[in-house]
């Protein structure tokens, strides 16, 4: 009886010690014997283009990895298998395959798997042991470059307060949309297999959602072409291009120069990995002066065929305004100030409007405004308030200097004209997604408010007809064979790198809308600091009527086949 | 238990003064069997094939779950080498989707229809089906309408790009014999000629790189 009790309590101490004590190592322990947690990644989302073409695709991949331990004794022959069949260089490997006193070394990350276990394989039936493979997600980019300053990469990590690092673009703004959530699963193992009634659980993964743009990927691609011959044979530093729905908002291609592409960006430059087209401030110079007039015709001041006369020189104040061609006092109509882009003839018609009304009306059209499209750091340019304008502001902000954009606002503002006056606001996501900051964007948000009357925007349009008209315009370059095209080009002065004034370095541009009587895109084209002494007329209208051409054709929009407007530009 | 009662009972008359009556009989008659009615005793059958059926349950029951053990192992195999052989498809399928991607991107497409000779159409045109009335204007695209698909090389510093540089070789001096002329004019020619090759040579290197810088 005394044994029997004295054994049962024996039990009961080592039961106390067991639960009781310090439960959770010992199962941990029991747990580490058989058991296997295996994290079960979610699967990233993709973004699409808006016919569902991958832009940036999640696969399986592997990393290689190397117990240099082992794998010492045969590293030559290691690092010659893994330079032909995957791409790393000999020497660098070999180094990694010697290292002394190590037990792991990456040899290459991001392989996709196939390609890992192959070479495995390869290397384990030559008998040569030390190299492994580790699950490691892999993002490609199939397009490469095209749309890169969009979909940019994806971020590295995340900081201590969980900030992402090292993305940039769509990939960086949605990371939290696009990654989901990891699950778990644990079960035991017995040689490799999983033992059939052993403890299990899992917790499945949240797969991250897609998200699909409004971005047609064959013509960004042609538009991203386009833009950079223009940019090169211009010698310029940068350049972007729009290409916009006109009805939906909706934007077709956003493209920038120089760019990048995301599958390897060791070689890119930091500066190019955003979008400049949002990120980049600059004054739009005289394709604002279609605002300015618009706004006029708008308020009944002006019609096309008003006669001014424009003298050689205005005197503000101290300052004087100059039109960028020599001419005696000429006169000219309101459609002939926009075809010959005259300063000073929009310095004066101007002055029918006060400093309020003109910035409330360019205010309306979208500038100094974010556009909110999703993508991260979008500047929002500079309206300065007309509170502190003086009489120069006035007259040099109606021709554009003076006044700061990005290239999608200008372009928003110019499609407000195509759009019968109407503001359609620009959507680069389609439906709808929320960024991490919480902002919800795409084309289920997209707004829209009246700026300017139709009779004005129709009046405007007919006027915007005679710049690419050879005879009366600046950019006969512009033109699109079979097609009426309303454009106006842009010349602006660059303030400098310093701030502090204009550098004697040019912005040019080129927007325009097509077919002019019934428009479907608005496409606008900003280069940069050009070296060739080109204007908007030569560099920007090529590469519009490039642009639009293949656009027209690419949707299967038929010439209208309506005589062009013929209104006189001078009297 | 009656045996003993009955074999007590004649004691109990006897102590007592007046015996009853009833009683004297059964002191006559003792050790006489009580009878009852006793339960039907059950025909003692053989235990052997009781414990032979329960032997087969037993050894039934253990084969059984020994086999739905190792049945189960083996399905456990079975998943394992069915789940490595669908990551290894599903690899597969996505390696194979990766490819067509990439002869999906644009500059791919560009790049082979360009090889076929093809050039964007400057010149859109259509034909309405209604009315078989042509919209635009249709002509034919020209090998002039193609355009650069690939970024220009990027431009050389100038310490890769070297000028030209240009040898000047003296005229042959006069008053000499026509002998000495002729025997100088030969060698001369002879050693332009290795001069020329060499500068011809590097002019040549020169145009190359300068094309390429541009």
């Amino acid at each position: 009886m005394v044994v029997v009790a004295m054994g049962l309590s024996l039990f009961g101490v080592r039961a106390f010690q067991l639960q009781g004590l310090d439960p959770k190592a010992y199962a941990a322990q029991a747990e580490a014997a058989g058991a296997v947690t295996a994290v079960l990644p979610a699967r990233r989302g993709e973004i699409v283009d808006r016919k569902g073409g991958a832009l940036a695709e999640s696969v399986d991949g592997d990393m290689l990895v190397a117990d240099p331990a082992q794998t010492k004794d045969h590293a030559a022959q290691i690092a010659r298998i893994l330079a032909d069949d995957i791409d790393v260089d000999y020497f660098d490997t070999l180094t990694r395959l010697e290292k002394p006193k190590s037990r792991f070394q990456y040899l290459q990350r991001r392989v996709p798997s196939t390609v890992a276990t192959a070479v495995v394989k390869k290397l384990n039936k030559a008998g040569l042991a030390g190299v492994y493979t580790k699950p490691d997600p892999l993002r490609t980019y199939p397009a490469k470059d095209v749309a890169a300053n969009l979909v940019g990469v994806q971020a590295q990590g995340r900081d201590d307060k969980g900030k992402i690092t090292g993305g940039a673009g769509l990939e960086s703004a949605f990371d939290h949309l696009l990654s989901g959530k990891d699950g778990k699963e644990t079960y035991e193992v017995g040689d490799g297999n999983r033992i059939p009634l052993g403890d299990n659980s899992t917790v499945k993964p949240v797969d991250g959602k897609d998200l699909k743009l409004t971005i047609d990927r064959d013509l960004q691609w042609y538009v991203q072409r386009v833009l950079r011959n223009a940019v090169e044979s211009s010698r310029s530093d940068s350049g972007s291009a729009v290409v916009m729905d006109t009805k939906t908002g909706q934007v077709l291609s956003l493209a920038d120069y120089p760019t990048f592409d995301p599958n390897d960006t060791s070689t890119a430059d930091k500066s190019d990995l955003g979008s400049r087209a949002l990120q980049d401030v600059y004054e739009p110079g005289s394709v604002s002066k279609v605002l300015t007039l618009s706004s006029l015709l708008d308020e009944g001041r002006l019609t096309p065929e008003t006669k001014l006369v424009v003298p050689p020189q205005l005197d503000i104040g101290d300052r004087t305004i100059h039109d960028w061609f020599d001419h005696p006092a000429i006169h000219l109509t309101t459609t002939g100030v926009i075809a010959r882009s005259s300063n000073i003839g929009t310095a004066l018609a101007s002055r029918q409007l006060s400093d309020e009304d003109m910035w409330q009306h360019l205010r309306s059209f979208g500038l100094g405004t974010r556009t909110e499209v999703g993508m991260p750091g979008e500047t929002r340019g500079l309206l300065p308030d007309w509170h502190g304008w003086q009489p120069i502001n006035h007259a040099t902000i109606a021709f554009g200097q003076g006044v700061s954009v990005n290239t999608l606002q200008m372009a928003s503002a110019v499609n407000t004209i195509a759009n019968g006056g109407t503001y359609v606001s620009p959507s680069l996501i389609e439906g709808s997604a929320t960024t991490d900051s919480g902002e919800t964007v795409g084309t289920d948000h997209t707004t829209s408010h009246r700026v300017i009357s139709a009779k004005a925007a129709s009046q405007m349009a007919q006027m915007m007809e005679m710049v690419p008209n050879p005879e009366t315009g600046t950019a006969p370059g512009a033109q699109v064979n079979g097609y009426r095209v309303s454009g106006k080009t842009g010349t602006a002065q660059r303030v400098g790198a310093d701030g502090k004034g204009y550098d004697g370095t040019f912005t040019v541009s080129f927007a325009g809308f097509a077919p002019a009587d019934k428009p479907r895109f608005t496409v606008y084209v900003v280069v940069q600091n050009p070296r060739n002494g080109g204007g908007g007329g030569s560099i920007g209208g090529p590469a519009f009527s490039k642009i639009q051409t293949y656009l027209l054709q690419r949707y299967g929009v038929a010439p209208t086949g309506t005589k062009s407007a013929a209104l006189p530009i001078d009297w | 238990m009656s045996t003993t009662s009955s074999a007590r009972a004649p004691r109990r008359p006897a102590s007592r003064p007046q015996p009853r009556p009833q009683a004297r009989p059964q002191a006559r008659t003792p050790r006489r069997p009580r009878l009852a009615v006793v339960p039907e005793r059950i025909a003692r059958r053989s235990r052997v094939p009781f414990l032979g059926l329960v032997g087969l349950v037993l050894v039934l029951g253990v084969g059984g779950l020994l086999l739905f053990n190792t049945w189960m192992q083996q399905s456990a195999f079975t998943a394992t080498r069915l789940q490595d052989r669908a990551d290894d498809l599903e690899n597969r399928q996505q390696s194979l989707s990766m490819a067509l991607e990439k002869k999906n991107d644009p500059q791919e497409l560009a790049v082979r229809a360009r090889g076929l000779g093809l050039v964007p159409a400057v010149n859109p045109a259509f034909v309405r089906l209604g009315d078989g009335k042509v919209l635009g204007e249709p002509k034919a695209a020209a090998a002039g309408d193609a355009m650069r698909i690939n970024p220009r090389p990027a431009a050389k510093p100038a310490d890769l790009n070297p000028r030209p540089r240009v040898v000047r070789v003296p005229a042959p001096t006069p008053a000499l014999t026509p002998a000495q002329v002729k025997a100088k004019a030969q060698a001369d020619a002879a050693a332009k000629k290795r001069q020329a090759s060499t500068v011809q040579g590097r002019v040549q290197q020169n145009i190359q790189q300068n094309g390429n810088a541009g």
